[in-house]
């Protein structure tokens, strides 16, 4: 079945849609589906007051969002199979704790995207604001499986604590992507504002672009040319295409075992 | 208002009744004789009866609690309080005031007992008892490490230290002396610790077991319900066991002489299981329990609470900087830490006791090994929360007591192997009975604490704090009397019905109970002189901003000692 959810009108007041998954409609009416209460700040709001709905068949579960905006949050939390596309903005927590199915954003998202993201496909076409793949706040156990892509730009601190799983940013990041990353790969297409990796601990990030104020405490391993990254002695590893100076680190921790591969043709000024 | 509590089966250890099926009539607040025919009646049959629950040692309120919570966003993410009528929390190992007294209810128990105030920060304290309901409350102030004790006791003027006390107590309204890794925390000032009772304090030059001495003995020239509250030295360090014990014998000598209640000991050991471990590393680490139990049954003088480990994800919490410290470095995240002038210091570490780490598997054996093998007449079940574990996890503890069954099926399916290996707990086949459960859970706390006239049993005249679980005393599943225990079928505080089939029906607001004790003027006059100047010298704060003013509290109720003979 196919649920298709038309934004009736702009809200003031932001929205949790963690209620509306593709796999929980299943077997609702659509008389069902309009009456189920979503958080709307200290009230509720039923979904047939905020959306036109339309219900399609359809071979897989799925879930269209049009008109969507940054007010509407948490869309496809814990979600473990099925599709959901949203036209427009997603809010914060996209994707949150996901185990399995793909979310597309045709959009921006808030902060907080793909948050201890543990299977899966996330994928934003535009851009996304900070903490994407990261830790719950304060938590030291992150992202744990699962696929981010953001086709844009992307804020501060992504894949923040992330243990496993790939998160590909086509765009620029802010400063510090996989701060105390303990596994997992990043990968960043654009520039790095700054220190990149810091406190990690094992995993890996690449940056093609130009890494800005790369930071002191890594080490540097030598320049190596189309690497195969390796996280584990029986990973199969992934390889990348290009130039790379390749660092460990972050040396703030005892025997760290970060990868940190930085693109030589766009950092001519390194080492 | 008055209710009539029919046929339940009563367990009331302060006044020896062990399972008779008795009425209980409350009148006014109190348990009385008798009541009149108008009276709403309480149907407690198939049930147990006991006085409502007190915890002795607890960490629920304060400065450092607030630290956790603030350090733990994802511990309040995993548990989340939203009950109709009484107000939202959060919270599983460091939960909000509301939620804590709830929570406390909704397992029967009316009274706590705040483990470590830092006494400059007592305002935090009492702001949040104010907002902690259900429940009767008091706090003890951190006294090991405070400048002015040790500089009185290296003196040797055990008087003025005495007029320091009683004053500290009325200023911060404290209920007992509490003593934390004596000299330890202060040395932790200058980047170190102390190791055992002999190890010097830098600058101060005195040594733990002068510290407890001194205390101790000021503790009975003042004569206060409570005897000393003690956090020994080398808090978790394999080996620690002899500590532990020198710690006890250092006062042994000394006499207990309450002006109020009923206590005959004079040294309390909290958590018992942190101190007492054997070996010399986390290699050759087994179970000292049963050499610290034997040494508390042939003692008098010594009572003591247990802190037992659940195996849950926590957050430890201590004055014990140091310890905190070397925790951090152990298990890697993230730690707060705090000076607090010139009286203590504390450290904040989110703690995982996974059932599967042989360590902490042998902590849980070392706790019943304490329990299985002590007098229940000189144990308290605690869980230092939430050091060792939560306090919603006092039912589980209670069904690991009860049944033997319960305990070998942890030992075998849950609990790694070092369990059997470095503690003694597969063993033995002990379990205790309902009455054994009053004594741990109620009885001893309010002897021990001076408060068994009013508070710990259902005597005429007792508080009318009351306790009904659904259980059968003879119940041998652990899920059962867990589920039991957790969620009491009514509980009264203060004659009021406030709990009905685990759910609170009646937000009330319990007393905060202080100690005001009296030395003599010319005294009391000549310390003021001297802690104006240390004021003046030392403090961020004018002393006459020090004192915890009448607002806080929901009541206060003073417990007043004549200490005028100290001159
Ligand atoms: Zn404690």
């Amino acid at each position: 079945m196919e649920l298709i959810l038309t934004l009736k009108k702009e809200i003031m007041v932001p929205v949790e849609m963690d209620k509306i998954l593709p796999e929980k409609v299943q077997d609702l009416s659509e008389e069902e589906i309009k009456s189920i209460e979503l958080p709307q700040g200290r009230t509720t709001i039923t979904v047939g007051e905020l959306f036109d709905v339309e219900v399609k068949e359809s071979e897989t579960p799925r879930l269209v969002i049009k008109n969507s905006t940054a007010k509407l949050k948490r869309i496809g939390e814990k979600m473990t199979t099925g599709e959901i596309v949203v036209e427009g903005d997603a809010g914060m927590y996209v994707g949150v704790e996901m185990k399995g199915g793909k979310i597309v954003v045709n959009g921006n998202a808030d902060s907080w995207a793909g948050q201890n993201m543990k299977g899966g496909e996330l994928i934003i076409k535009g851009d996304a604001k900070d903490y994407v793949g990261s830790a719950y706040r304060g938590d030291w156990r992150g992202m744990s499986g699962g696929t981010i892509v953001v086709e844009g730009n992307v804020g501060n601190e992504i894949g923040e604590y992330m243990k496993k799983g790939i998160i590909h940013i086509k765009g620029n990041t802010g400063i510090m992507p996989g701060i105390h990353q303990s596994g997992g790969i990043i990968i960043i297409d654009g520039d790095v504002e700054a220190r990149a990796g810091g406190e990690m601990l094992k995993g890996a990030i690449v940056v093609n672009g130009k890494l800005k104020e790369p930071l002191a405490s890594f080490k540097f391993e030598g320049i190596v040319e189309n690497p195969v990254i390796k996280l584990t002695k029986k990973d199969n590893g992934m390889p990348i295409t290009g130039r790379y100076y390749k660092f460990s680190g972050d040396y703030v921790n005892n025997k760290p075992k970060g990868q940190l591969y930085v693109s030589v043709e766009n950092n001519p000024d390194l080492r | 208002m008055e209710y009539i509590i029919k046929n339940g089966i009563v367990y009331d250890p302060l006044n020896g009744v062990d399972g008779e099926k008795m009425d209980i009539c409350v009148k006014d607040g109190k348990i009385v004789e008798s009541v009149s025919s108008d009276v709403l009646e309480i149907d407690a049959n198939n049930c147990v009866v006991m006085p409502g629950g007190m915890d002795s040692h607890t960490h629920v309120a304060g400065p450092k609690v607030n630290v956790g919570r603030t350090l733990r966003p994802e511990d309040s993410k995993k548990d989340i309080f939203n009950k109709k009528g009484l107000r939202s929390g959060s919270g599983f190992s460091v939960p909000s005031t509301f939620k804590t007294g709830y929570e406390y209810s909704e397992m029967g128990y009316t009274f706590v007992n705040e483990a470590a105030m830092p006494p400059l920060l007592a305002r935090h304290t009492h702001e949040e008892f104010i907002d902690t309901p259900q429940l009767d409350k008091a706090a003890m102030p951190l006294f090991g490490n405070n400048w002015m004790v040790l500089e009185y006791l290296k003196e040797g003027d055990f008087k003025m230290c005495a007029a320091y006390v009683a004053w500290l107590l009325r200023a911060t309204r404290g209920y007992a002396i509490k003593i934390v890794n004596p000299g330890g925390t202060e040395a932790w000032g200058w980047g170190k610790n102390v190791h055992g009772v002999d190890d010097p304090v830098p600058y101060f030059d005195i040594t733990g077991r002068e510290i407890l001495e001194g205390l101790a003995k000021v503790n009975e020239m003042l004569g206060l319900p409570h005897s000393i509250h003690v956090h020994p030295n080398d808090l978790g360090h394999p080996g620690n066991w002899e500590t532990t014990l020198a710690s006890m014998d250092c006062v042994k000598d000394i006499e207990a002489k309450p002006k109020y209640g009923e206590r005959t000991t004079t040294y309390y050991n909290t958590h018992l299981q942190f101190h007492s471990y054997g070996g010399t590393s986390w290699k050759d680490f087994v179970s000292k329990g049963i050499e610290t139990a034997e040494y508390v049954n042939k003692h008098d003088h010594v009572m003591v609470d247990v802190g037992q480990v659940t195996l849950d994800e926590t957050t430890t919490m201590t004055a014990d900087g140091p310890m905190e410290y070397d925790l951090h470095m152990t298990n890697g995240l993230k730690w707060a830490n705090c000076d607090v002038e010139l009286e203590t210091g504390s450290g904040v570490v989110p703690f995982i006791y996974s059932p599967k780490g042989p360590v902490y598997s042998v902590q849980w054996g070392i706790g019943l090994d304490i329990f299985l093998n002590i007098n229940t007449d000189k144990v308290i079940l605690s869980t230092d929360h939430p050091n060792a574990g939560p306090f919603t996890r006092y039912p589980r503890v209670i069904a690991w007591l009860m049944s033997k069954q319960y305990r070998d099926d942890w030992l075998n399916n849950k609990v790694h192997a070092w369990a059997k290996q470095k503690s003694f707990v597969a063993d033995n086949d002990r379990e205790y009975s309902i009455y054994d459960i009053a004594k741990v859970t109620r009885a001893n706390q309010a002897k021990v604490l001076g408060l068994s006239k009013e508070k710990g049993h259902l005597g005429v005249g007792a508080d009318a704090d009351i306790a009904i679980y659904e259980i059968d005393p003879e119940e041998k599943d652990g899920k059962v009397i867990e589920k039991a225990f957790r969620y009491a079928k009514y509980v009264l505080k203060g004659g009021e019905l406030v709990v009905k089939a685990g759910n609170v029906v009646k937000e009330v607001y319990g007393n905060t109970i202080y100690i005001n004790a009296k030395v003599d003027e010319a005294l009391e006059e000549e310390l003021m002189k001297d802690l104006r100047t240390k004021f003046k010298k030392y403090y961020s704060v004018n002393i006459d901003n020090y004192p915890v003013s009448d607002h806080y509290a929901n009541s206060w109720k003073a417990i007043n000692i004549d200490a005028t003979d100290i001159k």
